[in-house]
């Protein structure tokens, strides 16, 4: 009961934020220079003109109405019409989640299931050859600017050895997992297994570069958090008490040392999933990820506002749920938090 | 035709006119590199002093053909120096070498013209970003024109070096002041297998110049004049304001046929999703923003083109680009910068090849402020630039210098006119007799929108700043701002320095001048000076070879 109703506090507040973000980035085009009319109006167009237009994309009335119009239109899950494409901003927003998705997801695994391993060999080998190693990987991995890291994975893996494709994303995870859950006239069609597997196959062939390269700081995050984590842990009393009831010592360390250095790690992980999808800019145009981050950065180069909106307002929802998820998934572990 | 109606006439001309360069040159950008052509040392680029013709004060014939006023016009805005002239810009594209291609100095990449020489007859072309939509009307960038070309044909058509070719016409001639006619080709079927009708052409002219016909087109004024086109005696004739000199010109760049009845009958997401053009590649495949698959169009009415598949990808990262042809998951690549090229053509399998692309790049003073209102002071800042030195150790050679707006090949060139040479002694001297000794200029430039764009305005600023007595720095500005500012038709809200490029696909000095240089021109920085309106607004009464 009380975690419900601690979950129905964070989900109000989840509803302000996204709110806040919604006004915030609504306001942020008024005070940013550069109109939007100059990227879809003739140059020479007369005031007539530039004024028709103006008035077509709803940008001639006072700020409070488009204000007004703008969350009306949210509410029933429309985004406005991209001035430059003139299609729907909430179709071509949507369609880049998946791919920012999949990308921040496949980071995330990168991340854990390097980190946390190395965190921990890292911790009980302190001052050992393993541990300099990791310690040197962190520094690296956290010092290591992610363009310079895509290009170069880039130029030794795909140009050099042809391992893997410079870039793309010729298929989508959901795209690839449909092969198993095919309908044909209302009927479960049968699994096309094959196909499934070529499409994973292709999927991770070349999600495996940009996952690597965004993952990679947060895998020297996460392993500097799992090493410090567990270097505490390992000092606490129960620990020594394991150890003098002559539990195997890889049962101290990975059942009862790691379960309890993961619940902060847990924390960091969502709210670095939630950066991940808003942050993966530069990795998605290095390896040209359709994702979010392009879409925003081509959309802020031509002020085309319905997509910025957009792509914003889908950016930090998906923050917010990511946080609510974590604020849960915390209370869940540690009960004391709710109260 | 009074007088008065002259002047309207002329006046109206000359917005139209520069309208249609205006969008041509801010919505293309960042094309670049090319083989290394240098600059021309420049000779002499005197005097301006008082507006006299010649070099010391020699006085010229009138001039009497349309292009003797152009060229006339170009000698002027050199003496006058509105401008620091720096170069004209190279597209440099990356290519494996089983393809064998000329590259167009438009910018456009036509399939058709592609041939392979080994491997599968499928070609796939890399550029830096794909379309805002399908519809041949409705957008104004060079990534979305090399993707709808494909598919669309134009009235008119130009070759790789810009001359115009017949296209879906097969004949035109002037029939009078403001009317010209077009006879259709016979046997064109668009790729729904409907036959091609004069009334479709009529049709695309007037989607484009009306704004009753189904849009508001934003390249209605790359139809500068036009006002509109119907069907006489199984022909098309348009109509236009006035002479309008270069229709045929405007008609080999711009306009793309598309079938009335296919059009009507669709929504706009429809349109923007699919092509039906009578062009040689037909779409098979459309995915916004990831690719473009198209196959030959097997009934198409001129040569049949030598690949089978054409697919069309972006990737906005020039280094991305440039792996992908590395590796060979691409065949053509646009935009490669100078400092990939080496890894380009190290390569076995790929090269490089360049052209002289329709940009010229420079730096506006604005008329109106001081320092820049001083003729002695834009001279003395030409001739503090060392424009060999910028091309060759920025553009590593891929570019040409240039002294006037005009391009070389273009109508109306002077090739009289060189380039500004680099002399120290003189600019300070320019200076000193401006007034303006000790001036603080600051030149603002867009970042990213233009090859090396910054670095070229560094090097300036730096080769300005130089002079014992002028200090000049840069300032980076986002260009939807600075565009903004450039475009907003009030000369007081225009950065006083700034640097911009400006590319002109219809090989005519007035699409230039005009708009940029010119009392009515939409982004025209140099005003009031009276010869060269003179000459332009003349030059635009004169007929024209096109």
């Amino acid at each position: 009961m009380a975690l419900g109703r601690f979950l129905l506090k964070r989900g109000i507040q989840g509803v302000l934020v996204v709110w806040g973000v919604v006004t915030a980035v609504f306001l942020l085009r008024f005070i940013t220079p550069g109109d939007p009319v100059t990227f879809v109006a003739p140059l020479d167009a007369s005031a007539e003109l530039r004024a028709q237009i103006a008035a077509e994309l709803g940008l001639d009335q006072p700020l409070y109405v488009q204000y007004a119009d703008y969350i009306v239109g949210l509410l029933r899950g429309d985004m406005g019409y991209s001035y430059l494409r003139g299609t729907e901003a909430s179709t071509i927003v949507l369609a880049r989640v998946p791919a920012t998705v999949e990308l921040a997801v496949a980071a995330t695994v990168v991340a854990v299931v390097i980190a946390i391993p190395l965190g921990v060999i890292s911790a009980t080998r302190r001052r050992e050859p393993a541990d300099y190693g990791a310690t040197l990987f962190s520094l690296v991995g956290i010092s290591t600017p992610n363009f310079w890291l895509g290009i170069m994975l880039i130029l030794v893996l795909s140009v050099n050895f042809g391992l893997f494709p410079t870039s793309r994303r010729p298929i989508g995870l959901f795209e690839t997992v449909a092969f198993l859950v095919t309908v044909e006239n209302g009927l479960a069609a049968p699994m096309d297994v094959g196909a499934f597997l070529d499409g994973m196959r292709t999927w991770l062939w070349h999600i495996a570069l940009p996952a690597v390269t965004l993952g990679t700081y947060f895998t020297a995050l996460i392993t500097r958090l799992t090493r410090s984590g567990m270097i505490e842990e390992l000092g606490q009393p129960y620990v020594r008490a394991a150890r003098a009831k002559g539990l195997p010592e890889s049962l101290i360390q990975y059942k009862h040392a790691l379960q309890n250095t993961l619940i902060p790690i847990v924390t960091v992980l969502g709210l670095q999933l939630g950066t991940l999808i808003g942050g993966a800019v530069i990795t998605e145009a290095v390896f040209s990820w359709p994702g979010l981050g392009t879409l925003v950065i081509n959309s802020i180069n031509v002020r085309d506002w319905p997509l910025i909106q957009g792509s914003l307002i889908v950016i930090g929802t998906g923050f917010v749920l990511i946080n609510i998820f974590v604020d849960a998934l915390y209370a869940y572990l540690n009960p004391r938090v709710v109260h | 035709m009074s007088r008065e109606d002259s002047d309207v006439n002329r006046r109206t001309y000359l917005k139209y006119v520069g309208g249609t360069a205006a969008t041509v040159g801010l919505a293309g950008c960042s094309e670049g590199g090319g083989d290394g052509e240098d600059g021309s040392d420049g000779g002499d680029g005197e005097d301006g002093s008082d507006g006299e013709d010649g070099e010391d004060g020699e006085e010229l014939p009138e001039p009497e053909t349309r292009e003797e006023h152009l060229q006339r016009a170009n000698l002027r805005i050199n003496q006058r120096a509105p401008w620091i002239f720096l170069n004209r810009q190279y597209s440099v594209y990356g290519i494996a070498s089983r393809l064998d291609w000329d590259a167009r100095r438009d910018e456009r990449i036509e399939a058709q013209a592609i041939s392979v020489t080994e491997g599968e007859p499928s070609v796939t072309i890399t550029q830096s970003s794909m379309d805002s939509g399908l519809d041949p009307h409705d957008h104004r960038e060079t990534p979305t024109d090399n993707i709808v070309v494909q598919a669309h044909d134009g009235v008119l058509g130009r070759n790789a070096d810009g001359d115009i070719i017949d296209a879906l016409a097969t004949d035109y001639e002037r029939l009078e002041e403001g009317r010209v006619r077009f006879e259709i080709r016979d046997g064109v079927t668009f790729h729904n297998g409907d036959e091609l009708q004069p009334s479709d052409i009529a049709y695309s002219v007037n989607r484009v110049v009306d704004e009753e016909v189904g849009i508001t087109s934003p390249q209605n004024d790359q139809l500068a004049g036009v006002t509109g086109a119907e069907v006489v005696d199984g022909g098309v004739e348009v109509t236009s304001d006035g002479i309008n000199p270069i229709v045929f010109s405007l008609f080999a760049s711009y306009c793309k046929v598309v079938q009335q009845d296919w059009i009507e009958s669709r929504e706009s997401s429809a349109i923007n999703s699919d092509m039906n053009g009578t062009g040689p590649f037909q779409v098979v495949e459309y995915e916004q923003d990831v690719e473009i698959v198209y196959e030959t169009y097997e009934d198409y009415w001129g040569d049949a083109p030598e690949i089978d598949e054409l697919t069309i990808r972006a990737a906005s990262e020039s280094s991305t680009r440039v792996s992908q042809l590395l590796a060979g998951e691409t065949d053509l690549i646009v935009n490669v910068p100078p400092q990939e090229v080496s890894r380009v053509r190290d390569e076995d399998s790929t090269e490089v090849t360049a052209v002289p692309s329709t940009r010229v790049v420079f730096n506006a003073m604005r008329y109106d402020v001081e320092p820049f209102s001083s003729v002695e002071f834009r001279q003395a800042l030409n001739y503090a630039i060392d424009l060999d030195s910028i091309i060759e150790n920025i553009l590593q050679g891929f570019a040409d210098a240039t002294g006037q707006p005009t391009l070389e090949g273009f109508v109306g060139y002077n090739g009289e006119v060189d380039p500004y040479p680099q002399d120290i002694e003189q600019a300070e001297q320019l200076v000193e007799d401006s007034g303006h000794a000790d001036a603080e200029i600051t030149l603002e430039t867009p970042v990213g929108r233009y090859l090396r764009d910054v670095e070229i305005a560094q090097a300036v600023a730096s080769q300005i700043d130089e002079l014992s007595n002028v200090s000049c720095e840069v300032e980076q500005r986002d260009f939807a701002s600075l565009a903004g500012e450039v475009t907003s038709g009030n000369i007081e809200d225009m950065p006083h320095f700034y640097l911009l490029g400006w590319g002109n696909t219809t090989f005519d000095a007035s699409q230039t001048i005009i708009p940029l240089l010119t009392s009515d021109g939409a982004l025209s920085s140099y005003r009031e000076d009276e010869e060269i309106d003179e000459l332009m607004a003349d030059s635009q009464n004169l007929p024209g070879e096109n």
